[in-house]
């Protein structure tokens, strides 16, 4: 699959699918989420961000179903389904394991919610019907007449309606199938026969296959290892731009989030610290907590800080990537002249550990060949103040910031 | 807040279900274990209404103390030579590097294909008075005592080799699980190979160890079959004889049989709590990540290495020398059978089907001849009977343990951390608390009744009726196992499936039958074929029930070894009991092979082995050259003749 640029983020203008208000889930005594408020745009690609036991999965589980919240309400569409059963939402899950039902085959695992939804009356109706129309057959070849032929040929497709084939269903398996890429004889196989990637997308397939509103998908690259989760990465983006269907994805992988949603909501301590575009949480996080959580930072010190003119009794961050090494002095930087303590090589860039004073300052350089130090050398830094993102000393609580939000 | 689905609680047929469910699993508590089992407690006391004590002070008087000692004095002795014969079979087959460990391990695991009454009818046919091997002895020393294989120590011997079916299985699996990187660092360290066995090996099998202990000093205490057959004084023979024996003969016979039947309860019930205190504290783990297998120790000094296969080699020659001679000897006639000269000669079918006629001379010298007198298994009413019953008994049984069994642990695993699922599961384990002739013993006595209301005041234990309180027994006993096992494989669902399921609207119980059933099946077929392959040939029910609307397979198989030839009546008894134990066999490896090589297959397994399997047949079809090749056979034959 082709790789595809990131879709634009959808308007303000469209309506709201999702729409969390005031939830709040208790395990026993111990608060799990505090009044999350969230919104989530028709056919946005939005993503719960934030480390273990920040409250993210439980928010998915909230909106699913799994979790019953004890305040607040979930709506979608308009509609508000708090209390609504798991089946009844219309909403599909992709689950960290996949959740593919390992006595099933392929086709059956896909299958399994179209089974489930159709009546066996309605279900026998079609059968009859595409038994008459493909074949010149009717159900009473089965009691009546002499052909045994034809008999025996109806015998096995009722057989086969028998053990769960419909033909609606198997049309519909067959088309998802073919949208995300699965052929005809994987479909036959067993689950345990697929690779990582291609499990994965029949877990996509099972998950769109019934037509939901919505599909939520709880980590599901971390099962995989680093360079198949990059491609498939690509490719999940891909197909929600085809079905452009609505979907929430949780992740504690920061580039993932980055590289995949329209918008992110940073999670921590059961809190949402920050609703945003990947540009906006990462050039201007709103707490200090997202600044440090997402991405690679230096912590500027006060000594450095004072030097730099920065005002006191707050904290000062500045991203590795805008720290400039050897460059003509510009407009409002500041320049500092250290020593490189040493390096990590990445081929793409080299990583910079480089002593200014008391402090160490993690740099990266793209590598062009050239321009490559030794450890020991003697480097000029340049930090201008735009680049500087300041929190207060005393950090702003979350609850105040939610309340902000 | 609770984690559970939104939906609302409205009555419907789950709510029937969990109504019904609670009613049945009630009933089978108290009505199939507690209330019985209480009875008998009570029998104790209430034998002389002047004396509640009266029972206790006559059984300290009496010789029945010998009783019990006996059998704690089989227990011990067994744990010594069981441990001793299961590690070394584990050691030299998985840990030692012994030439022909592949034979030698199926040669340790017969025990597996056959146990019980088969098992010590199979040791009889070999060390008994007329023995194979005591011919052969008495031939070779005269003076010897030909009947030297009877009371404790024929006990001692053959059970030192029937109990370690257990190790073959269990320790096996823990020395496998053992993380090589261990040894190899010990090893790198300095120690030798026999240091590594103590300090490194032995400390991770210490829990196994002890389990094993434990059931082995259980099943020493609870021994029946080969007390009984081999004739020595332990407690399970004497209450079943007790509960046959009326107040005529004796005093206080039934309360008698009941006070045994507490103390072997007690013995277990102390047994089991040392053994659940112990797993309790947890085990030795290897913490690698990568664990690497083991590679098998060489033995470097040469002696001890020529002496550990010549100890490999003779325990293999024990544990097979039965088997061998068991399934040679069911091909062989009435005579060879009798002089123990197997011969090609003498090779016959007859102990397994058809009938032979019998000709003997009267103490008058008459010829006379006995119609149909040697019979094989499937010819005999007798056995046939005894194979039915059994079959359909324990079928029925297996089949109904491993349901009631899948249905509370899916409610346990639901309501997990819930009071009514401890209560449940604790429930289903009350069995294993008390040994199986307590129970059987309290359900001959209590349902030897027309008055319990709650089985519609029928006599249980009259006429065909006792074949319901057979199946009923043999369920019960069975649950505990059956929940450990099965509930083990429910932990291998990963809960997200549930999840999936009820997320594409599957119900509880669509859920259960598409997602949860086929994923636990083959552990629960697993769970069912053991049960079959121990009920099929159990012996202790099936002697506390013994009646002639209940005559199971091991009751016959035991009638073969004391009926033969007498006024020319079931001449082959012998070679019948030899053709049992090899059909025996055969059923049980085939059930085994089932359930443990094809059944656990998973379905990308099966579903490779029916593709090449297509693929087979379609080659077979597309042999054209076998057409070629049979018109040139038929060319070659046409010219041979002509020229």
């Amino acid at each position: 699959m082709n790789v595809h640029n990131q879709s634009p983020a959808p308007q303000d203008s469209q309506p709201a699918m999702i729409n969390l208000k005031d939830i709040v889930v208790r395990f026993g005594d111990f608060e799990a989420l505090h009044n999350i408020n969230v919104e989530v745009k028709e056919g946005e690609f939005f993503t719960f961000l934030g480390p273990s036991g920040c409250g993210k999965t439980t928010t998915l589980r909230t909106i699913t179903g799994f979790i019953e919240p004890a305040g607040g309400c979930v709506m979608v569409g308009g509609e508000d389904i708090t209390h609504v059963p798991i089946e009844k939402r219309n909403i599909g899950i992709v689950f960290q394991s996949y959740a593919l039902f390992p006595t099933m085959t392929v086709y059956d695992n896909i299958a399994f919610g179209l089974r489930v939804k159709k009546k066996l009356r309605e279900s026998l109706r079609t059968f009859r019907k595409w038994v008459v129309k493909q074949e010149g057959l009717k159900l009473s070849h089965l009691v009546w007449g002499w052909n045994w032929k034809k008999k025996w040929r109806l015998f096995r497709y009722f057989v086969r309606w028998m053990k769960g084939w419909d033909p609606e269903v198997d049309e519909r398996v067959r088309e998802i199938a073919r949208k995300v890429d699965l052929s005809d004889e994987q479909l036959q196989k067993a689950v345990s026969q697929l690779s990582g990637g291609q499990q994965q997308r029949v877990a996509i397939a099972r998950a769109l296959v019934t037509g939901p509103a919505i599909i939520c998908m709880d980590e599901p690259l971390s099962n995989l290892d680093a360079k198949l989760r990059v491609g498939l990465r690509n490719e999940l983006k891909k197909m929600q731009r085809d079905f452009g269907i609505t979907t929430i994805y949780v992740t504690h992988d920061q580039e993932e989030a980055l590289t995949l949603s329209d918008r992110i909501a940073v999670f921590n301590n059961g809190y949402i610290e920050q609703i945003g575009t990947p540009n906006e949480v990462y050039n201007h996080s709103a707490t200090e907590f997202v600044c440090n959580f997402i991405g690679d930072i230096n912590r500027i010190e006060a000594t450095t800080a004072a030097r730099m003119g920065l005002p006191e009794g707050e904290h000062h961050f500045v991203r590795l990537e805008r720290l400039r090494v050897n460059q003509p002095v510009r407009e409002d930087e500041t320049v500092f002249t250290g020593r490189v303590l040493s390096s990590e090589y990445y081929g793409l860039y080299i990583k910079y550990f480089v002593e200014v004073d008391t402090q160490v300052f993690k740099v990266i350089e793209k590598n062009d060949g050239v321009s490559i130090y030794a450890a020991g050398e003697t480097v000029s830094i340049g930090i201008a103040r735009a680049d500087v993102m300041s929190y207060p000393a005393e950090a702003m609580t979350v609850d105040a910031v939610t309340h902000a939000q | 807040m609770s984690n559970r689905t939104a939906a609302p609680r409205k009555l419907d047929l789950s709510l029937i279900w969990k109504v019904f469910g609670t009613a049945f699993f009630v009933y089978l508590f108290f009505g199939f274990m507690l209330i019985p089992c209480l009875n008998t407690l009570s029998q104790v006391f209430t034998a002389n209404p002047d004396d509640p004590l009266a029972v206790i002070k006559f059984f300290f008087a009496g010789n029945m103390p010998s009783f019990v000692w006996n059998s704690l004095k089989l227990a011990i002795a067994l744990v010594v030579t069981v441990n001793v014969v299961g590690v070394s079979i584990v050691l030299l087959t998985e840990y030692f590097d012994i030439k022909g460990a592949r034979i030698l391990r199926l040669g340790y695991m017969t025990t597996l294909i056959y146990s019980g009454v088969a098992l010590v009818t199979g040791y009889l046919f070999l060390y008994d008075n007329d023995g194979i091997i005591t011919t052969w002895l008495v031939r070779l020393f005269p003076d010897i005592d030909k009947s030297w294989f009877s009371g404790f120590n024929a006990v001692w011997f053959t059970m030192t080799f029937a109990c370690t079916s257990n190790h073959a299985l269990f320790l096996r699996n823990a020395i496998r699980g053992i993380d090589y990187n261990t040894v190899e660092a010990a090893r790198n360290m300095g120690a030798g190979p026999f240091k590594v066995l103590l300090k490194v090996v032995f400390p991770t099998l210490i829990p196994t160890m002890f389990s094993l202990t434990v059931m082995t000093f259980i099943t020493g205490l609870c021994a029946m079959s080969a007390p009984t057959l081999l004739g020595f004084d332990s407690i399970n023979p004497e209450i079943v004889r007790l509960a046959g024996s009326s107040t005529a003969d004796e005093a206080f016979p039934q309360a008698r049989a009941a006070l045994l039947s507490i103390i072997l309860a007690i013995f277990t019930i102390v047994l089991l709590a040392i053994l659940s205190a112990y797993e309790r504290k947890g085990h030795y783990l290897s913490v690698s990540k990568t664990k690497a297998k083991l590679v098998k120790q060489k033995i470097n000094n040469p002696v001890a290495n020529v002496l550990a296969h010549i100890y490999a080699y003779v325990l293999w020659i024990i544990y097979m020398t039965p088997v061998a001679m068991i399934v040679l000897f069911a091909f062989q006639n009435h005579s060879a059978t009798s002089l123990k000269t197997p011969s090609l000669d003498s090779f016959t079918l007859v102990n397994f089907i058809g009938t032979q006629d019998y000709e003997y001379m009267t103490s008058r010298g008459k010829l006379r001849t006995r119609v149909g007198s040697i019979s094989g298994v499937f010819s005999n009413a007798d056995t046939i009977g005894g194979i039915k019953t059994s079959f359909i008994l324990s079928a029925i049984a297996a089949a109904l343990a491993c349901v009631i069994v899948v249905v509370a642990v899916n409610y346990i695993f639901k309501h997990k951390n819930k009071l009514r699922a401890t209560v449940l599961e604790y429930s289903l384990l009350f069995p294993w608390l008390l040994p199986t002739i307590l129970i059987c013993y309290s359900y001959r006595i209590f349902f030897n009744s027309d008055d319990v209301w709650y089985v519609f005041n029928q006599n249980l234990y009259y006429r065909e009726n006792v074949r319901l309180l057979i199946i009923i027994a043999y369920t019960v006993v069975k649950l505990p196992f059956a929940l450990r096992m099965i509930k083990a494989s429910f932990y291998a669902i990963d809960e997200e499936l549930e999840d999936a399921a009820k997320n594409l609207g599957a119900s509880g119980l669509r859920t259960f039958m598409q997602v949860k059933l086929p994923i636990i099946l083959p552990s629960v077929l697993a769970v069912f074929a053991l049960n079959f392959n121990a009920l099929f040939t159990e012996y202790d029910m099936g002697a506390t029930f013994h009646s002639s609307y209940g005559k199971t397979y091991a009751m016959v198989i035991q009638n073969m070894t004391h009926e033969e030839g007498r006024d020319g009546y079931n001449v082959n008894a012998t070679g019948r009991r030899n053709a049992s134990t090899v059909f025996i066999m055969c059923v049980s490896g085939a059930i085994l092979y089932l359930v443990y090589g094809v059944g656990a297959r998973d379905l990308g397994e099966r579903l490779e082995a029916r593709r090449r399997w297509r693929e087979r047949m379609k080659r077979m079809k597309n042999l054209k050259y076998v057409d070629t090749a049979a018109k040139w056979a038929i060319r070659i034959v046409r010219y041979h003749n002509r020229s």
